[in-house]
């Protein structure tokens, strides 16, 4: 099967002040959970991720260890390497990110000096304002 | 899957090992006290404003040219003539035979080099988009900065110097030697040296970092680290250099 989607997206921006395998597997995580890249999906080889992306191959080498680790894909000897289809795997690194989401959601609330409540009941009530 | 060299063994001499090279010109002080190693399989920038010393230190470590003191082991050899075919050199500001086309430059090639490889050089001739009918002496600086590379490239020496490879080439053309770079270091045990002050177009390549300036070694980096700690290739340079 060819790849139908992006395993980036064409504009990813690379920050060169940190490590990039961690930007990759942020990134290739968050697809994977959106279902932006299918379970089973093939991933391209790390010389062409690599390639592609004009990055050293140890960095692409590094991203898929990482996601492999994680469980998030898998390789198959002389097959290649495909995102996994289980649906547990997939849920647990979709929580590890939402929690992450909340937490970051709290500070920005924390710096108003009010609550993750507040602040999504202002959201509620600002709405129907609008409305 | 090939490994990558993420373990790395000590057991395998360095690529290259420089121990304390001295050069001067007419009293001027070129290389002063110059050590550094670059394992196999690295990908190293050799980073420095103009002037630095670069250049000599690169035909010294091509076995082009000696120091007044000092020596470099190729692959554990000493540099010299000997060590020729363990390396591929890209020199700065070379020009190709202009009245040959392309496709009788690599036929010459093919004939000089005894470790010349025709399915290379013929992939890297459509990766690169260099065209055989082409009068070398009509192509764009682009194009014969590729046709440089695809030379450099086609032949199987395990160690790879290149000497500003980017200098007045075109975006694309940039993007297009970068890309080839990267799958030659992924396809094989290919060790690249690369001498450049245009740091953003191989910044991401990069794995480790000489820094020269007047001369002397200013600096030794690992790029994974330099990133740790929150710092770029190029917000190293400024810190260096500026």
């Amino acid at each position: 099967m060819d790849q139908p989607y992006e395993l980036l997206p064409e504009q990813f921006q690379i920050n060169p002040s940190l490590p990039i395998y961690e930007q990759f597997v942020e990134a290739i995580q968050r697809r994977i959970i959106s279902g932006l890249i299918p379970p089973g999906s093939r991933l391209p080889s790390v010389r062409d991720l690599a390639a592609g992306r004009g990055v050293n191959p140890t960095t692409a080498a590094r991203t898929y260890q990482e996601l492999e680790r994680m469980g998030l894909i898998v390789t198959y000897r002389g097959q290649g390497t495909f995102v996994t289809r289980e649906d547990a795997v997939i849920g647990e690194a979709r929580k590890v990110i939402m929690r992450k989401a909340i937490k970051e959601f709290k500070a920005a609330a924390d710096t108003l000096g009010i609550t993750a409540e507040q602040l999504l009941e202002f959201d509620k009530e600002d709405s129907n304002d609008i409305l | 899957m090939t490994s990558y060299k993420l373990n790395t063994e000590a057991a395998e001499p360095a690529a290259v090992e420089c121990r304390g090279l001295n050069l001067k010109i007419k009293k001027k002080i070129i290389l002063d006290d110059i050590s550094f190693d670059i394992p196999q399989g690295s990908l190293t920038g050799l980073l420095g404003p103009n002037g630095a010393g670069k250049s000599s230190l690169l035909r010294i470590i091509s076995g082009l040219a000696s120091p007044d003191a000092g020596a470099v082991q190729i692959f554990g050899k000493p540099a010299g003539v000997k060590q020729l075919g363990s390396l591929s050199l890209l020199p700065d500001r070379s020009s190709l035979p202009g009245w040959l086309s392309v496709k009788e430059w690599l036929e010459f090639a093919c004939g000089i080099y005894p470790d010349w490889d025709q399915a290379k050089a013929q992939e890297l001739q459509q990766q690169l988009s260099v065209s055989g009918e082409s009068l070398i002496s009509a192509m764009s600086r682009g194009e014969e900065a590729r046709l440089q590379l695809l030379t450099c490239l086609s032949r199987k020496a395990p160690l790879i110097i290149l000497d500003e490879p980017f200098t007045g080439v075109d975006l694309i053309s940039r993007e297009r030697i970068a890309s080839a770079v990267v799958g030659e270091l992924a396809d094989g045990a290919r060790t690249f040296l690369i001498a450049t002050h245009d740091i953003r177009e191989m910044e991401l390549l990069f794995d480790r970092l000489i820094l020269i300036g007047d001369g002397r070694v200013r600096g030794i980096e690992d790029v994974e680290q330099l990133r740790r700690s929150g710092k770029s290739v190029e917000s190293r340079y400024r810190e260096v250099f500026a």
